[in-house]
């Protein structure tokens, strides 16, 4: 029988690191929620206010807003994502000519720093410079100005996005596709289940646990996003997502208190919708075997 | 793992919730709808009434998630 206190022991540096690192600037941020705090008011110093940044926050309309574009940006962006990846992992279990090549190079954009990935598209959708612009009116006539059409940036932003990350949810649907034993899918065969049956009824509940997972990472990394988008477009109409308006209110305008409320709030709509996902994926729910 | 197991099952009860949960899920429950209550409130209904009919009403709804969900 094992000393439950060693396991306490063993863990007691990571819980340390995790304490001080993470939940000590969680705390900080959650004081700092509930104060005005701005270095270019006449009050320099941290006043109490209460409730006063959250009232704001919730008639504040840019922010509504960018919480609005950044749940389009995050559906659009993660179910395109978990499709592709879906179909890529797939294709990438069975054998085809030319299949490392395809492999290496499906992977390179996730070996690529965000900001890089911001500039490199930056330089393809630029007006006037880019080669996108250029052969969408050359070919169908179709004016193509990220600055000016506030829902072309945000497709720009869906599929720059899309590029960079399907080939981390294909690697991970591909591990999830690779432990599926083989018998319950060869049952179902011989039982004459159609294609899409084996695929609802034997590999959906088996990947269910990947899925899960990747979707999380997905969403987090999705709410967050600020510099891929930020490099692209500048924080310009369509692209005004969360990560960049809190950005805009706690350094060009050094508004710390109501930046820290925005941060509060971003981070508990993350958890409420992680959860619900949670829930609704993760066999929970009653009546459901897990 | 067997045991790891039941002593698992017997911390999750059958509430009205529409999902199995233990009592860490019903304070996390009890602490969104929280958040979430003051937040509408402070949006559709401060103007009517004070904030603190929001604290109540989320620390009833709270309790009763807590103990009966």
């Amino acid at each position: 029988m094992r000393n439950p206190r060693t396991g306490w022991l063993l863990l007691s540096p990571t819980l340390i690191i995790l304490l001080i690192f993470g939940f000590a600037p969680f705390l900080y941020v959650l004081f700092v929620g509930f104060n005005q705090w701005n270095v270019f008011s006449a009050d320099d110093g941290l006043v109490f206010n209460g409730l006063d940044n959250f009232r704001r926050l919730v008639f504040d309309d840019d922010f509504l807003h960018s919480v609005g574009l950044t749940a389009r940006f995050a559906i659009f962006a993660i179910g395109s994502e978990i499709i592709l990846g879906f179909v890529l992992a797939q294709m990438l279990t069975r054998n085809f000519p030319g299949k490392s090549l395809f492999r290496i190079i499906h992977t390179l954009p996730l070996m690529v720093a965000p900001i890089a990935v911001g500039a490199i598209w930056r330089l393809l959708v630029i007006p006037g410079f880019g080669p996108v612009p250029f052969f969408l009116d050359r070919w169908f006539d179709l004016k193509y100005q990220i600055g000016s059409y506030p829902d072309q940036a945000l497709w720009t932003s869906v599929i720059m996005d899309v590029w960079h990350w399907t080939p981390f949810v294909t690697l991970t649907m591909l591990a999830g596709l690779s432990a599926i034993p083989k018998e319950p899918v060869e049952q179902a065969k011989v039982d004459g289940a159609s294609r899409f049956q084996v695929f609802w009824y034997v590999t959906l509940p088996f990947l269910r646990p990947v899925l899960l997972t990747t979707v999380f990472i997905r969403i987090m990394d999705a709410i967050r996003t600020v510099d891929e988008v930020w490099m692209l477009a500048g924080g310009g109409p369509g692209t005004r997502f969360t990560g960049i308006y809190i950005w805009r209110v706690v350094f060009p305008r050094t508004d710390y208190g109501y930046g820290s409320s925005i941060s509060l709030i971003t981070l508990y709509l993350t958890i409420v919708l992680c959860w619900l996902l949670f829930i609704a994926i993760s066999g929970r729910r009653k009546g459901e075997v897990e | 793992m067997q045991e790891q197991q039941e002593q698992r099952e017997k911390k999750e009860i059958g509430g009205f919730l529409p999902f199995h949960t233990n009592a860490f899920d019903r304070v996390f429950i009890s602490v969104v709808i929280l958040i979430g209550i003051h937040l509408l409130w402070l949006r559709f209904m401060e103007a009517a009434l004070p904030i603190e009919v929001a604290t109540v009403i989320s620390l009833v709804i709270g309790y009763y998630v807590v103990r009966r969900g």
